[in-house]
């Protein structure tokens, strides 16, 4: 026994310090980077934008020693020694702005959008398969860890085919950026320098991971040995986490700049060129988008393989599949609009003039198509429940008050979309009496609108636990009780945010934005506390009958594919919005974009692209599907088949 | 109807609740019904349910709806009709039936419904393309900003505003500080009517021959007001002056939550001083007759003319702390 013990301690011993092995090598890439913090500032390779060539000729050998010059951060006011070249000042010519027969800013989008949406994808999923694996892990049911085990292997086939198109799509992008705008690029990769170093550096501790994690699946499946691959999960999503918030800094560089001075110049401080107003807010809004965005994807590859499967076996799995990650798009869906709430907020303060360009202003009507899109996000997954308690004994329990459900969220949503700015003919503006209507127009105001969609979160919650109930009855000898605080607290809830949503309109707006906190608190108090209660009480639960996994009705699936297609097109509506809040800027008031294309394209405009966009995703990730599924020669393993073999087991046959 | 009205304050929350309370009427009929053995099929009830919230939102709200959002409104109670019939599978197939019938033609009622069908909605189809191929003598619709981005500063009579940080001088407390919170607690109520807390004190009655500070700077903000601002923008501050209908679009209306209540005092700072001509790009088509009253009253006069409208109107600017 006690060899047993030893042996186990030695094994262990050795997959530790295995993992901290490969973390020291995957961080080399940083260390080795390190010194280049310093320096930064240089020009970029090829040399300073042609203007910024001709000022340093002008100024000839006197400024070989001149004197250190000392800069005011433009953000945090703080001074530095300039270190770098002045922002280009551009004009509309081919030496700043080389270009085909074609509207650049058009190309650059699309090649921007392509590599965002796979990059998103590519970082969401190693997260998902992540949770899945850990949860296989310490599962206590062999044929559940074995399934486990299987979707998370069958996440990470999918993600390595959109890997390689991720790393295709960043090399497009980059030579878009240096053959359409070479001053603007050089520009930022001036200021930028170590930071993209350790960029790519951390991209190819990202492949190595990916590939380890990937083809050690099989290598790596009992003891700790699972662990140590589990771990690397850890390591792979790290380093994943790491790269976005590089990225992020870019942006938020270009919409918020710090670490220079007036005139664009490096100050020496790469925490500061960093680290800017909307740097965090975005991180935040990204890891959250990325993870919706990446379920709903996963959710349409479910669902595309449900509806053309062969057989009942091949069905179940899928549904199974996709209900997992719908419901894992759908947990980080619901904090969404409090992240973009903060990002907003930091929008508004950073800028007033941005905030209100964004949400009251040019580009208020895209807001309203993004609140759209939000309620069909909700809409969708809350039908997709509905149906999901179809394939349930008992499930026909809840079904009879949907039309209230329905009507809920119906309200909610009609509150949500109602535009401030209303489009409308001279004939009604006269017929109406004014910009305002008295009715609607209340609607088209925040406070309003807070209201509307925290009643569409919480009755999506409310949704959930149906779903979790649905062939279940709680037996705790609470259970009355419990049933009774549950429909409370909800009714309180429901009633708690209309309450507020009027009250909004009799107090500062100061104070006003303070009110969306108990908003907020009650639906996340609805999420935590109902959900937690209702698992509770299900802890002792009769079961009506089995979930008949495979036999739900064919248009939830379709629902799936909706949801992925939403959150696409709203990927690509809130990256265009956040772009183009800069209106004629490449860096926010430090760098303007002087080319042809400085102006707001129409909405309809807009929206083609947009949506031109999301089609050339769903033909290329339609490819990724194919591949994935050429090398699906193995039948899913039913969850109620026995599995030799100690708990934890991996898929196999890999 | 005029036990119905809509009453202004409440108008929104009470349209909310005559379609729900409509709602429930409805399902309680088809319970009813139901329960005698003569319930309404899914497919008309969905139907009726629908045409019934068109009609109410056409006929019932006043002013007018413009038909963009009717139309947002009536594709998202569609959608909502659709997800309730088709919430269950047995729902589905009972909404599904007539149709269906009518398309396999199961007797002889529903092959004559199927040729009528089958020959008015090409008809319709093609009537909907011709009259949107009929030339159009309306005016275009516009899509107005009604509040442009501000920039970041503004010059008024040679002094530099920043929009973001600077305060209206006259919105003081007792010690001549600035002081938000004092004088917000000084405006009147927020309520229909909209009435002085106490017209015999001073400290909340502008009108008051002892009112000091910023109530007497209210009434003079006030005096400004009416000499300029109320020929337009009416006695109420409701953007229905004397003048108000000679304009397309009618001037702004205060007491609306959506205008001076959602912006910042220095917003308003701007838009007076700059008036329509001074809207920026965005704000195409311009269509503001609104002069530049940086020509005709000084940067003071304007500070309490705006404050004077917030006290008016009992909203409190917008604020970031």
């Amino acid at each position: 026994m006690g060899r047993l013990t030893s042996g186990r301690a030695g094994k262990k011993f050795l997959a530790v310090t295995g993992l901290f092995a490969m973390g020291v090598m995957l961080l080399l890439p940083i260390f080795v980077a390190l010194p280049a913090l310093a320096g930064g500032g240089a020009p970029a390779a090829g040399g300073p934008p042609p203007d910024v060539v001709a000022a340093q000729e002008a100024e000839g050998a006197e400024g070989e020693e001149a004197k250190v010059e000392i800069g005011r951060d433009v953000y945090y006011k703080t001074e530095g020694p300039v270190v770098g070249a002045p922002a280009p000042k551009t004009q509309d010519t081919a030496e700043f702005y080389p270009r085909y027969n074609f509207e650049s800013r058009v190309l650059l989008w699309v090649a921007n959008q392509q590599h965002l949406y796979y990059g998103s994808f590519v970082l969401a999923v190693p997260i998902f398969c992540m949770c899945i694996e850990f949860a296989g892990l310490v599962s206590k049911d062999r044929a559940m860890a074995k399934k486990y085990d299987q979707l998370a292997y069958d996440f990470i086939k999918i993600s390595l085919t959109a890997y390689s198109l991720t790393a295709i799509l960043g090399g497009i992008l980059i030579f878009t950026f240096l053959t359409l705008y070479p001053a603007f690029f050089g520009y930022l990769s001036s200021i930028f320098r170590p930071v993209m170093h350790i960029y790519a550096l951390m991209f190819v501790a990202e492949s190595g991971t990916l590939y380890i994690y990937y083809y050690g699946w099989d290598k790596m499946k009992e003891g700790m040995l699972k662990w140590l691959h589990a771990s690397m999960s850890v390591v792979l999503n790290v380093i994943g986490t790491v790269l976005m918030f590089l990225a992020n800094s870019w942006i938020g560089f270009m919409m918020s700049p710090a670490g220079v001075d007036e005139q664009g110049r490096y100050l020496g401080n790469i925490w500061h060129v960093l680290h800017t107003a909307l740097w965090n807010p975005l991180n935040v809004h990204r890891i959250l988008g990325n993870m919706a965005f990446g379920g709903g994807v996963v959710a349409a590859y479910a669902a595309y393989r449900f509806l053309s499967a062969k057989n009942d076996e091949e069905r179940a799995h899928y549904d199974w599949m996709g209900y997992i990650a719908m419901a894992l798009g759908v947990a980080f869906l619901i904090p969404l609009p409090f992240a973009g709430y903060w990002l907003m907020r930091e929008v508004y303060a950073y800028r007033q003039q941005m905030g209100i360009t964004l949400m009251g202003g040019l580009l208020a009507w895209l807001f309203i198509i993004q609140a759209t899109m939000i309620g069909i996000l909700f809409l969708t997954t809350n039908y997709y429940l509905w149906q999901a308690l179809g394939r349930m004994t008992g499930g026909e329990r809840f079904q009879r008050y949907i039309k209230y459900f329905v009507f809920i969220l119906v309200v909610g949503l009609l509150v949500f979309i109602t535009p401030h700015t209303i489009v409308m003919t001279p004939a009604e503006l006269k017929a109406m009496g004014g910009q305002q209507h008295p009715v609607l127009g209340n609607y088209g105001v925040m406070s309003a609108k807070n209201g509307g969609i925290n009643a569409i979160i919480m009755t999506t919650i409310a949704s959930f636990i149906w779903y979790q109930r649905g062939n279940r009855v709680p037996a705790v000898k609470w259970a009355k009780f419990g049933n009774i605080f549950l429909i409370t607290f909800f009714v309180v809830a429901h009633l708690n945010n209309i309450w507020v949503a009027c009250y909004g309109y009799f107090i500062p707006a100061n104070v006003r934005i303070g009110l969306s906190v108990p908003q907020v608190a009650g639906t996340l108090s609805c999420l935590f506390i109902g959900s937690a209660l209702n698992l509770a009480m299900l802890k002792q639960s009769r079961e009506l009958g089995p979930i008949r996994w495979g036999q739900i009705a064919p248009r939830s699936q379709y629902a799936l594919i909706m949801l992925a297609t939403a959150f696409t097109w709203m990927m690509g509506l809130m990256g265009y919005i956040r772009s183009s809040v800069r209106l004629f800027w490449h860096v926010n008031e430090i760098m303007r974009d002087n080319s042809p294309w400085a102006y707001t394209h129409t909405i309809g405009f807009g929206a083609n692209v947009i949506s031109f966009n999301v089609l050339f995703f769903w033909i290329t990730i339609m490819f990724v599907f194919w591949l994935g599924a050429l090398g699906a020669k193995k039948a899913p393993v039913p969850a109620t088949q026995p599995v030799p073999g100690a708990a934890p087991q991996p898929a196999t046959g890999h | 109807m005029t036990w119905l009205k809509l009453v202004e304050g409440y108008m929104p929350m009470q349209m909310i609740s005559e379609l729900a309370c409509s709602i429930l009427v409805f399902a309680l009929i088809n319970w009813s019904l139901n329960r005698a053995g003569m319930g309404i099929p899914k497919f008309w009830a969905g139907v009726g349910v629908w045409i019934y919230i068109q009609l109410y939102l056409k006929y019932r709200i006043y002013p007018p709806i413009p038909f963009s959002v009717r139309a947002i409104y009536g594709t998202v109670s569609a959608c909502g009709i659709f997800m309730w019939v088709s919430g269950s599978e047995d729902a589905w197939q009972e909404f599904k039936r007539p149709v269906i019938n009518v398309m396999d033609g199961i007797s002889g009622f529903h092959k004559s419904m199927r040729t009528v069908a089958l020959i008015v909605i090409p008809l319709a189809l093609g009537g909907f393309a011709y009259n949107s191929f009929l030339p159009s003598f309306e005016e275009p619709i516009e899509l107005r900003t009604v509040h442009p981005a501000p920039p970041a500063t503004t010059k008024v009579h040679g002094k530099t505003f920043v929009l973001q940080v600077v305060e209206n001088p006259y919105r003081v407390n007792n010690e001549g500080k600035y002081d938000q919170a004092y004088t917000d607690a000084r405006i009147v109520e927020q309520a229909m009517g909209r009435l002085m807390k106490d017209v015999n004190d001073p400290n909340y009655n502008p009108w008051d021959p002892n009112a000091e500070g910023y109530t007497k700077y209210v009434r003079e903000g006030g005096e400004i007001f009416f000499q300029n601002c109320h020929f337009c923008h009416g006695d109420n501050l409701n953007g229905r002056g004397l003048w108000a209908y000679a304009f397309n679009p009618i001037p702004a209306n205060f007491t609306d939550a959506g205008t001076i209540a959602q912006l910042q005092e220095t917003f308003v700072f701007w838009r007076v001083s700059k008036g329509g001509i001074g809207l920026p790009g965005e704000g195409f088509p311009w269509a503001s007759v609104m002069p530049p009253w940086e020509q005709h009253l000084t940067v003071d006069e304007i500070w309490k003319v705006v404050m004077f409208e917030y006290w008016h109107t009992g909203y409190y600017p917008r604020t970031w702390d």
